[in-house]
C-alpha cells in the first residue's frame, strides 16, 4: 500500500519499572483493512492497545496518526483524533435503553448543559439508523441493553464508536465469551465496517479461525516483540498457530501432551 | 434438518407482549398498586374521615414531608449511593435556623431575619453535602459508612451546640414569623387556599356552624410538588438524568463514555442536603420551634420510600413517580392512627417492615424482567 497508514508506530517501548512490556514494536494500520493482532497472554497486546488508546504513555518510540507524530496524554486525546476502543466489558449499561447507552455522555439536547432537554426522538432515530447500517434491526430502541445478546451488544458498542467519529477501531477480543453463532455475527459486523473503506480495524483475538476469516494483515507478538507479520497472502501456508503460541512449535506441545496422556510417571 | 429455525432472529427471542407487559416492566407499578390498596383501606376504615377537608390537609402535610426527603434520597440511590445523614441534617439545619432566629446571626452580624437564617443555613448544608460527596468520591469508601459517620457527627454536633448556646436541646416560642415575613410564609404558611375556598363555595368544607372549615393546605405541599416535579423532569427528560442513571448502573462504563460521575454524585449529595434543609425550614416556620431530636430515623424512612417506589438498592433504576406513590403510601399509613383510633400506632412500623420486604422482592423481579432474566 502506498497510502499513508492511519496509524503507524515505530520502536514502541513500554517499561513498568524493571519489567519491559513492549520492546520496540513497529506496527501500522490502513483504512479499510482489518489488522489482526495476535499473541498469547502476556505477549503485550493489551499494553500496545492501551498506548494507542491513550491509557498508557510509551517509554520510548513514536506513534504517528495520518503520518504526523501524536502524543496522547489521556484516552480523550486518542478519541479526539479518531481512535475508538471497544473493550471487552463494552462500557454498556444493562439497565439502560439502547438509545440511552448509545448516547451515554454525548446526549443530544436542547437548552443549557447539563439540564438541557433530551431530544429522544432524534436519538432514537439515529440509534436505529446506525444499528441498521451495521446489520442489526432493533425494533425498539427503548429496550434495555440487558435484553440483548452478547453479539448485539458488541455490535452496539462498535456502532457507537463509529458514530462518534472513530477512524481506527480497536476491538479487544470481541469474539471471546460468545457462542458460535454470535461470534459469526460479530465477524459479519467487522466485515461490514471494513467494507466502508474509511475505517481501520485492529482486531485482537486468540482465535486463529476468526483471524483468518476476517483479517487482511497480521502481526504476531510474543514477549513484547513482533515475531511475525504479513498480509493474508504472504502468510498463506505458514503455521499461524505456531506464531500465535509465541513461536513455540506446536508439534513440541503436541508431543508433550501425548506424553502426559500416555502414562502417569508421578 | 435445521431449516426450521433459520428464519428466526435473535430479536425474536425477546417476548414483546402487549401493554400489560410494558406496564409490568415499569418500576412504579408495584408502588401504584400498594398505594391504591392503602388509600382504599384507609378510606373505608376511617369512614372517609381521612379524606375530608381536614383529613386531606393533615395527610398531605406528612406525605409532603416524606416526599421532599425521599425524592432527594431516591435520585442519589439511582446514582448508586446512600445518604444516611438526612435525618441528622434535618436536626442540624432546624437547629441552626431556630438558634439564629432566637440568638442572632453568628460572628456578631446582628439579629437574623427568616431569610438570612435560612440562607446561611442552606450554605452550611450545601457545604456539608459537598463535603460528604467529595469524601465519598475521593476516598472510594462506601457512602454507607461515610454518611453513617455523618449521621452520628451531625446529631452530636446539633445537641452539643444547642446545649452550649441555648442551655436546652429545644427552642420554642419563637415569634410567629409567617405572619410578618412572606419568606417565612412560603415555608410555614398555607397553600392551595383557593382550592379550599372553591370547595367551600361549592358547598363542602363546612364546619359545624356552617362556615368555612379548613382554609388551605400546608405550604410544604407546594415544596413537595416543586421538588418532585423538577426531579422528574431532570431524571427522565434531561442530559443530567441520563448521567444519573448511567452513574448508578455501571460507574466505570459511564466514566469511560465521558459521564462526569464524580460531579453527578457530589451534586446529588448536595441535593439531599437541600431537601433536608427545606424539610427543616417548613417545620421551623410552621411550628416556630426546633428540637435537637428532629428528623430522627428520617434517612431510613426516605430510603424505604424510595425502595417501595421501585428504586433499586443497587442503583441505575427507579422513577420519581414511583417515589411519589411511595410517599403517599407511607404518609397515609403513618397518619392512619389519627383517623382510625382503634388501631395501635406502632402498626405503622409493622406495615413498613412488611411492605419494604415485599418491595425488594418485586423490584428484583422487575430488574430480572428488564434485563431478560439475566
Amino acid at each position: 500500500m502506498t497510502m499513508t497508514p492511519l496509524i503507524r508506530v515505530e520502536g514502541l517501548v513500554k517499561r513498568f519499572g524493571p519489567f519491559t512490556a513492549l520492546n520496540g514494536i513497529d506496527f501500522e494500520v490502513h483504512a479499510g483493512e482489518v489488522h489482526a493482532l495476535l499473541g498469547d497472554n502476556g505477549a503485550g497486546k493489551s499494553t500496545l492497545i492501551k498506548i494507542l488508546s491513550g491509557v498508557y504513555q510509551p517509554s520510548a518510540g513514536q506513534v504517528y496518526v495520518d503520518g504526523k507524530p501524536a502524543h496522547f496524554s489521556s484516552p480523550r486525546d486518542a478519541s479526539l483524533v479518531g481512535i475508538g476502543t471497544v473493550y471487552q466489558d463494552l462500557a454498556l449499561n444493562a439497565l439502560m435503553s439502547v438509545t440511552r447507552n448509545f448516547f451515554m455522555g454525548r446526549e443530544l439536547y436542547r437548552g443549557p448543559r447539563p439540564f438541557g432537554l433530551l431530544d429522544m426522538a432524534m436519538m432514537n432515530r439515529v440509534t436505529h439508523d446506525e444499528m441498521i447500517k451495521i446489520g442489526i434491526d432493533i425494533s425498539d430502541p427503548g429496550q434495555t441493553v440487558g435484553t440483548m445478546s452478547g453479539g448485539q451488544r458488541q455490535t452496539l458498542a462498535i456502532a457507537r464508536a463509529i458514530h462518534f467519529g472513530a477512524k481506527v477501531l480497536i476491538l479487544d477480543e470481541p469474539t471471546s465469551a460468545l457462542g458460535q453463532k454470535q461470534q459469526m455475527e460479530v465477524l459479519k459486523t467487522i466485515m461490514k465496517v471494513r467494507a466502508r473503506g474509511d475505517i481501520a480495524i485492529i482486531f485482537i483475538t486468540h482465535n486463529e479461525v476468526h483471524a483468518k476469516l476476517a483479517a487482511d494483515r497480521f502481526t504476531f507478538l510474543a514477549l513484547g516483540e513482533v515475531i511475525g507479520r504479513g498480509t493474508k497472502a504472504e502468510l498463506e501456508g505458514e503455521d499461524i498457530r505456531h506464531l500465535m503460541a509465541g513461536g513455540v512449535p506446536i508439534r513440541e506441545l503436541e508431543h508433550e501432551l501425548t506424553a502426559v496422556q500416555q502414562g502417569p510417571r508421578i | 434438518m435445521s431449516a426450521a429455525g433459520t428464519t428466526r432472529t435473535e430479536a425474536d427471542r425477546l417476548r414483546k407482549g402487549g401493554r400489560l407487559r410494558v406496564v409490568l416492566r415499569r418500576p412504579e407499578t408495584g408502588a401504584f398498586v400498594v398505594m391504591v390498596a392503602v388509600v382504599a383501606a384507609i378510606a373505608i376504615a376511617s369512614d372517609g374521615k381521612a379524606f375530608n377537608a381536614l383529613g386531606l390537609k393533615n395527610n398531605l402535610s406528612i406525605i409532603a414531608q416524606y416526599g421532599i426527603i425521599a425524592t432527594g434520597a431516591s435520585l442519589l440511590m439511582i446514582a448508586g449511593e446512600f445518604d444516611l445523614s438526612i435525618g441528622s441534617m434535618i436536626g442540624f439545619t432546624g437547629m441552626a435556623m431556630a438558634m439564629m432566629l432566637k440568638w442572632g446571626l453568628p460572628f456578631g452580624l446582628g439579629p437574623a431575619t427568616p431569610f438570612t437564617a435560612f440562607a446561611l443555613t442552606l450554605v452550611m448544608a450545601l457545604f456539608l453535602g459537598w463535603l460528604i460527596g467529595s469524601i465519598v468520591v475521593r476516598s472510594g469508601l462506601s457512602s454507607f459508612i461515610v454518611t453513617l459517620s455523618f449521621l452520628f457527627f451531625l446529631r452530636g454536633l446539633t445537641e452539643v451546640s444547642f446545649r452550649m448556646i441555648n442551655q436546652s436541646t429545644q427552642v420554642s416560642g419563637l415569634p410567629d414569623f409567617k405572619q410578618e415575613s412572606w419568606f417565612a410564609y412560603i415555608f410555614g404558611g398555607q397553600s392551595f387556599g383557593w382550592l379550599y375556598d372553591l370547595w367551600f363555595a361549592l358547598g363542602g368544607n363546612l364546619n359545624r356552624s356552617g362556615g368555612q372549615w379548613v382554609t388551605g393546605l400546608d405550604a410544604r405541599v407546594v415544596w413537595w410538588i416543586i421538588i418532585a416535579g423538577a426531579a422528574w423532569l431532570v431524571l427522565s427528560r434531561t442530559q443530567a438524568g441520563n448521567w444519573i442513571y448511567a452513574t448508578g448502573d455501571n460507574r466505570d462504563s459511564a466514566r469511560a463514555n465521558g459521564v462526569p460521575v464524580d460531579k453527578v454524585r457530589i451534586s446529588l449529595f448536595m441535593l439531599t442536603a437541600l431537601c433536608s434543609t427545606i424539610f427543616a425550614a417548613c417545620q421551623v416556620f410552621d411550628t416556630n420551634s426546633a428540637d435537637a431530636a428532629k428528623g430522627n430515623l428520617k434517612e431510613l424512612e426516605a430510603i424505604a420510600i424510595a425502595v417501595v417506589g421501585g428504586t433499586l438498592m443497587t442503583g441505575g433504576f427507579g422513577t420519581v413517580i414511583g417515589v411519589v406513590f411511595g410517599a403517599v403510601t407511607f404518609g397515609l399509613v403513618a397518619n392512619a392512627v389519627f383517623f382510625i383510633p382503634a388501631i395501635d400506632g406502632s402498626y405503622y412500623r409493622v406495615f413498613v417492615g412488611v411492605v419494604l420486604f415485599v418491595a425488594v422482592f418485586l423490584n428484583e423481579g422487575v430488574r430480572k424482567r428488564i434485563t431478560g432474566g439475566l
